[in-house]
Formats: C-alpha cells, structure tokens, sequence
C-alpha cells in the first residue's frame, strides 16, 4: 500500500510547487498507469517513492508519504532501495559498469550480500528478464529495448515489492517497446510486482494497466480509478478511446479487439460506403523538380552498411514521414542530407544544387535540421537571442519583425526574454525549432520531435507542420510515432537495413503493417482510415 | 557452482566468443606487469629487451585474437613504436655527444645541439626507446585482458566509493567526447562555424549544463540503487592509524638508508605497514560490499607468478653473468654480450600466453 497525505512539496529555489496537497492511496499489485500533462508533477510523484524527494533533490516536503510500513522522508533512499526498484527515463544515464551480470549485481554488491546467494539472485534475475543470453555482453552494444530491459533487472535485483519507471519506451521503435511492456506483465503476474508507470504514449500502455492515476494539471485533486473509468472522465486519450467516446460506444473499448466488436457492426450500418480520408488532403501533386533529390546514397560505419543504394526525393509542400526499427538507417539518411554524414557513394542535390563541396552551415541555411535531443542546440541567454544568433551566423539580416512573426507563430511570443533550458520539453522543443527555422528554409528536416511530448505539445507540433506545408515548405520528419505519422504524413516511407522497402500513401503502407498500424486502421481495415478525424468526417458527411 | 556457468557459457557459444575469458587472476597480471616493468628498467641490452618485445608481442596476439577485438587504433602499435625509438634516438644523440664513432658535428656555437653527432648517442638513445615500447606494449596487454573494473577489485575496500567514482569519471570520457561531437554538429547545423577561440564558447554551455545533468542522473541512478556514497562517519580511529603507519614507513626507511640503523628502521617499516593495514581493515569495514562472481586464483595463476617471479629474480640476483644486463655503448660501440640463462629465465613471461 502506497500513500500520499496531503503531500506539498517545492523543488529547491522553484515558485510554485511541483505537488499542491496531493492526497492518494495505491493498491498493491497492481500495474498503475500515471498520466497527466506536462509540469504535473508525475516524475516528482516517483521520486517521492525511495526517497529521491527529497534526499537527493532537496527542497521542502510537507505531509505524509508513506510506502509499506516505511516513511520514506525518514528512511534514506538506501533503505528504500530494497522496497522500490527505479528505472530512469534515459537508460544511457543509469549504466554503472559495463557488462550486464556486473550491472545486475551492482546493486546486491552495495547491499554486501554473501557471494553464494548473489550468484543465485543475478541468475533468477537474468531469468526474469529473459537476459540470460545477453549476459557477457557489453552494455554499450545492446539494442535500445535490451538496454531497458537491463535496467529493469538491475532496478529489480534487490528483490523490491515496488516498480517504478519513468517513461520506458519513450525512445524505443514499437517492437521494442511492445517487449519491454511485455516483460513488465509478466512481471506483474507472475510475481505480484506492484509497477507504476508514466508514459505519455497512451495508446502503447493501455490496453496492458490495470489502473490510472491522473494528475491534472494544478491544484485540482488527482483521480485514482480503473482504466475504463478514467478514460470516460479526461481529456487525455489514444485515438481508440476518443473515437469510441465521440461515437457512444458503451463500455468504452479499451483494446482493439474490444474496439472491433462496435467498429464491426457500425461500419456495416454505412453499408460499406466509404468516404476517403479528408483530414490531411491528399499530397500535391509532385509538381516541377524536388527540393531535396538524393541519389544511390551508400554509407558505410566500419563493416556495418548503414545505407545500400538509397534513391530519395523531397518536393515542397509535401510532409514524408520515414518509419523503421532502431538501427534501420532513417537517422543516418537524414544527416547525410545536411552534410553531417559524407556518403561513400551517391549524390545529393538540395535546391538543384550538389551538396558535396558545401559546408554543413551552407546547407543548414536551406535545410532546416532539427537533431532527436534539442537541448544540445540551445545556449543563448534568451529565447529571442538564439534566433538572432542563427541569423548572425547566417550573416544575414536581423529583422525584429522577422523574429517576432516567427515567435507569435510557434506560440513563444510570451517566452521571448525567458532563459530557453528553464522551459518545459515542449516550449524548448519549439525554441530549437524557432531557431533553425528563422533563416527560412526551403526544407525542415526532424529527428523523432514528439520524444517527451504530451498529447497537447503533439497537437501543437501537428498544427505547426501542416501549416508550414501549405506554404510550401517540404518537411521529412522520422518517428516512431505512429500516431503523429497517421496524422500528419503525405507519404510514408519505411526503412530496413539502410534500404527503403516500402513507400506511399499512409493508407496504403501503414493500414496493413503490423508494426506501425494506428489504431484506427486496425479497428476499419480496407477502409483506408487512419485518424479519428477521418472517421467522424466521414460518418459526418454520411448524415448529409 | 562452476560446472553450472561453464554450461551456461558452452549453450551460449555465440556470446561465449565475444566474452573476455577472464582466466587469469588481475593480481598475477599485476605480478606479470611488475617484472617488465623492473626489466625495462634494469636492462639496456638490445637482446634482452628484444626478447621481451617478442614474448609481450606474441602474449598480446594471444589476447586479441582470442577475444576477436577489433582492432581500432589512431597509429597502428608497429608505426607508434618506430616513432618511439626513432624520436628516443634523435633526442639522445641530440643530447649527448660522446663516442668515438662520429657520424658529422654541428658547429659548437649552437646550444645543446652543436658538437659531434655519435653512433654510439644513437644506439644508446634507440635502446632507450626500445625499453619503453617494451613498457607500452605490456601495458596494451593489460588493458585488453582486464577490465577497469577487475583492477578495481584490487584497491582495499577503505577505498571502494572512491575507486567506484573514479571508474565512473573516467567512462565519462568517451561520453564527453561524444557530447562534444554532438553539439559542435548541433551549432553547425545553426551556421555556426568555428574559427577562433571564441567560436567554441557557444559550445560550452550545453556541453557544461549536459554534463552536470548527466552526472546528476547517475547519481540518482547510484542513490536509488543503494549506493551511499555519505556512510555515516564513524570514528576517525582509522585514519589516524593510517596516518601513523606512513610515519613509521618513512622513518623507518630514513634510518635504515641515511643513518644507517637497519635492526630498528627495518622494525619501524614492518611496524608502520602494519598499522596502515590495520587501518585500512577497519575503514573498510565502515563499506559493507562484497564483489560478485570474485576471481579466482587458479593452477595458472601461479605459473603466470612463477614465470614472472622467475624473470625478475634472474635479473635482480648477482648470479649469473650480470654485467650483460648493463650493456653501455660509450665510449666505443661494442657488440652487446648475451647469457642464455637469463635470456631463458626472460622465457617466463610467456606463461600468460600458455593458459
């Protein structure tokens, strides 16, 4: 039993608390979902299980929490250590050593337990977690779901009755993530294991939680219920729930298979009259030469070929989405096209120019990059100053009118003065985007953007896109989300192993993956439906 | 217990190949690494040193192959060990210039470099080099058959939140690098091109705030997994044995080598090693920890000690022919003389390369 009695508690020198008077009870058992929007105070919420908050943080902490029979605020988080295991949002930050049996036996090391029983434990562990083939091997060549997966056996070595993680698949393709969340399931069943989670991918977690804490956004209580109920009552849902809301659908489906049961019936009440997608329009028609026209690019890391022979074309005012596992090459196609990666072999034209001889600057003035971490582009003392210093860099002209259009545009107008690493994930997100955008590119190119994002930054990214594409601006964008792609995408193309292997419409190459399915497309297959729009436009103009 | 894992390692024969074999105990490569060590202090002959370049070689091949590393280096070792020796001659006959056998002479008004250039500055000053290739080479051979973590291991247990922090720090390096790479390709694709000092200040803010935030997580990470680093101090009885111990060693070794008191400035140095190791025992006993799957020492170990042992006794001994060690080409170069003796006894330090 996890709980919280009247808990306020403030981050060291921050103005208002992180949790107002939070009052709540978890069961044990149970796999417990936490959601919420940004700046809730969700990952505050798990530090405050071992002790994290506020031993490591600092800061003030009024009320009671408590965990078991343990007061975590007078135990120290080395107590709490063997009650609450943790897994961090970011696995590369949490590697202690270097082969994963030493990173599973870290912990029982620490807690100076006799050598006999640790040999039994990390071998039970490294059962748990199906690692026992993966044991000898360094950590810094396993895949991006093996490394979470390590993680959790580390976090789970001392034994503790309670699971914490912090967004675990926020950086993993679908498939990764589909094991790691598989893995906590089975942890959850077979040992009782009591996990709370936070993840803002709702559509992933779902239909594998028991049970959702929310926590709104200021001062209003949280809500503890079972998922049904949950989802009936907020705003924050995946395209299943929203679509089985707007249409009635009771009890609401929270799986596909129980979506089925209503979409089945209600598609046949139309007779089968579709209508096409609406939503994003179809993409233009390719019209003249292509922005970015890319040539038997190859490019080769050592042995590995990361691209084999890639033929790629960008036109204006088009968005393409580029999907595929970890490791398929979609980042690497992606730096090549702004001279960050020379390929071995091929040619890439931007703007009907070579890019060979020209300096990555050079190029960025007519592409835009936005790389998968933000906060390595940010420096400056204020939002404002990092657009301007692009300009400077550019030499170009620094126009204020430039730069306050832009900041209106991307909803920062009101951050202008603030120092860009003290705003949010979204806010610095759009920051970085503000700043490679503000030389005004023929071209944006982004590296997994909704990475940490809530449903309501999404949107926002979604809206700004579209708009940007309608004027004409050709925009590649590379995710794992397959939400955002059905959203926003013209044309889909997925990568294996530094190939294309399929490219198209999104209806045509998403509806039949199995991998990269939206859920709307699983629920009206041959429909050619992806978004909860589609669905309602349709059913809209079927009453007409 | 053991059958249980070499199983577990047979079934897995994909990774087994990729698993370093840790077969031989850190503490006998220690033994191992201290007899090049005083070799290639000791010795100048080109023969000794020779075969010890060999041995080191053919351990070092050994390893690799057997761990199939791949091998990434900026200079490949054979051309790193030619500068080596190349630039160590240079310097001497630069340096130095005795010898009968002059190859030309610099007008004398040039400092330091003005005089006769000699064979012999060359030979003495190549051999110089040869001494520390041997020590490069054997240290290239620990760092590929131990981990940082299996030395660790070796530090006293007083020490074990230190050592752990230190490991980590220096694992920090490549990621720094990385880091680097990133927010200089990050500042690029802003425009940004660097060309005097102050174009790199844009770089360290994030590469400052990046680092601090990385470090911070870990730490949370270390914490949330039981790791105290703040043990609650206890009495400093401890440190001040320690304290005590070092100054009876140094006393100790003062009388016995200045004023020449050997009965009590050797009781003082046995005195004083006692006292820090009892104070090390008791500090470590403030971190409870004990180390997972600990080496083992094995049948081979002793060899590898005893090949070393055998090495080092036969060059520190005045048994054999000692005077070959201290092979002296001034003031005319002559050929260097060779005793088959030592030169088997060097054979020792092949052992690694036999288990």
């Amino acid at each position: 039993m996890i709980r919280f009695e009247h808990v306020t508690y403030t981050y060291p020198e921050a103005a208002s608390p992180a949790l107002n008077d939070l009052s709540l009870e978890l069961p044990e058992g149970q796999l417990i979902l936490v959601v919420g929007p940004s700046g809730a105070g969700k990952s505050t919420l798990l530090r405050c299980l071992n002790g994290l908050v506020p031993h490591f943080s600092g800061g003030m902490l009024r009320g009671a929490v408590r965990v078991g029979e343990l007061d975590p605020v007078r135990a120290t988080p080395r107590v709490l250590s063997r009650r609450v295991g943790f897994v961090f949002q970011d696995p590369e930050a949490q590697f202690v050593t270097e082969i994963v049996e030493d990173e599973i036996a870290f912990a029982l090391e620490n807690a100076a337990m006799a050598p006999q029983e640790m040999r039994v434990r990390v071998e039970e562990t490294l059962d748990l977690l199906d690692l026992a083939p993966l044991r000898d091997r360094p950590i810094k060549t396993l895949s991006g779901g093996e490394r979470q997966r390590v993680a959790i056996a580390a976090a789970l070595a001392l034994r503790p009755s309670i699971l914490a993680l912090d967004e675990p698949t926020s950086q993993l393709d679908p498939k990764s993530a589909e094991d790691v969340l598989n893995s906590l399931v089975r942890l959850n069943h077979d040992l009782g294991l009591t996990i709370i989670l936070v993840e803002h991918r709702l559509e992933r977690v779902l239909p594998y939680v028991d049970s959702i804490l929310y926590l709104p956004d200021h001062g209003e209580p949280a809500l503890f219920d079972d998922v049904r109920s949950i989802m009936g009552r907020v705003e924050l849902a995946p395209p299943l729930v929203r679509l089985g809301k707007a249409l009635g659908w009771r009890p609401l489906p929270l799986t596909i298979k129980e979506g089925l049961r209503f979409s089945r019936p209600w598609l046949a009440e139309r007779n089968g009259t579709f209508l096409p997608r609406t939503q994003t329009g179809q993409a233009p028609a390719h019209r003249g030469a292509p922005f970015i026209r890319a040539r038997g690019i190859r490019v080769r890391f050592g042995q590995q070929e990361a691209l084999r022979g890639v033929d790629f074309d960008l036109w204006p005012g088009e968005i393409v989405v580029l999907m595929g596992r970890n490791g398929a090459g979609k980042t690497t196609l992606l730096r090549s096209l702004v001279g960050l990666v020379r390929p071995q072999a091929g040619v890439i034209h931007v703007a009907g120019q070579n890019i060979a001889g020209q300096d990555v600057a050079a190029i960025c003035r007519k592409v835009g990059y936005l790389p998968q971490d933000p906060n390595t582009l940010l420096f400056a003392e204020s939002v404002q100053e990092e657009l301007k210093i692009t300009l400077r860099n550019h030499q170009m002209k620094v126009e204020e009118e430039r730069i306050t259009a832009l900041l209106q545009r991307l909803n920062l107008s009101h951050k202008a003065d603030a120092y860009p690493r003290d705003l949010s994930v979204g806010e610095r997100q759009r920051v970085a985007l503000a700043a490679i955008s503000v030389t005004e590119p023929g071209a944006l190119l982004l590296d997994e953007p909704t990475r940490g994002l809530d449903y309501a930054a999404k949107h926002e990214l979604e809206r700004m896109l579209r708009k940007w594409r309608n004027e004409g601006m050709a925009i590649l964008v590379v995710t794992h989300d397959v939400e955002l792609a059905a959203a926003i995408a013209d044309r889909v193309i997925l990568m294996s192993q530094g190939e294309m292997i399929a490219q198209g419409s999104p209806a045509s190459v998403l509806a039949t993956s199995p991998l990269f399915a939206p859920q709307i497309a699983r629920l009206f297959p041959e429909t050619g439906w992806l978004t909860v729009e589609d669905v309602l436009g349709a059913n809209g103009r079927c009453q007409d | 217990m053991d059958i249980s894992v070499k199983g577990a390692l047979v079934q897995n024969g994909m990774q087994a190949a990729s698993y370093p074999p840790r077969s031989i105990h850190s503490m006998a490569w220690m033994a191992w690494i201290a007899a090049i060590v005083v070799i290639a202090t000791l010795t100048r002959n080109p023969f000794y040193l020779g075969l010890m370049i060999a041995i080191a070689a053919f351990v070092r091949w050994r390893w690799t192959t057997q761990l199939a590393l791949p091998q990434v280096a900026l200079l490949s070792p054979l051309r790193f060990s030619l500068l080596v020796v190349a630039s160590a001659a240079l310097f001497n006959m630069a340096m130095v210039h005795t010898g009968s056998n002059v190859l030309f002479v610099l007008p004398s008004w040039i400092p330091l470099l003005g005089g006769a250039w000699t064979l012999e500055a060359l030979v003495y000053g190549a051999l110089n080099g040869v001494a520390l290739v041997s020590l490069f080479l054997g240290f290239s051979v620990l760092n590929h058959a131990t981990s940082v973590r299996s030395l660790l291991r070796l530090i006293p247990r007083a020490f074990y939140p230190a050592a752990v922090v230190t490991s980590i720090a220096v694992s920090f390096i490549p990621t720094t690098l990385q880091q680097i790479e990133q927010i200089r390709e990050a500042q690029a694709v802003r425009g940004h091109r660097l060309r005097g000092v102050r174009s790199w200040l844009p770089l360290t803010i994030p590469l400052l705030e990046g680092g601090v935030e990385r470090a911070l997580q870990l730490a949370e990470a270390m914490t949330a997994r039981g790791f105290a680093s703040g043990a609650p101090v206890q009495k400093r009885w401890s440190q001040w044995l320690v304290l005590a111990g070092f100054v009876g060693v140094v006393v100790g070794w003062l009388l016995q080598i200045i004023w020449r008191q050997q009965e009590i400035g050797i009781a003082l140095l046995v005195l004083g090693t006692l006292l820090v190791l009892a104070g090390l025992w008791r500090a470590g006993r403030r971190h409870p920890h004990t180390v997972y799957r600990a080496e083992r020492w094995q049948l081979h170990d002793w060899l590898v000690v005893l090949g070393a042992g055998v090495a080092v006794v036969a060059y520190l001994l005045p048994w054999f022919e000692r005077e070959t060690l201290f092979y002296y080409p001034y003031p005319t170069l002559t050929w260097p003389l060779f005793d088959w003796r030592i030169g088997l006894a060097t054979l020792g330090l092949l052992a690694p390369a036999l288990s």
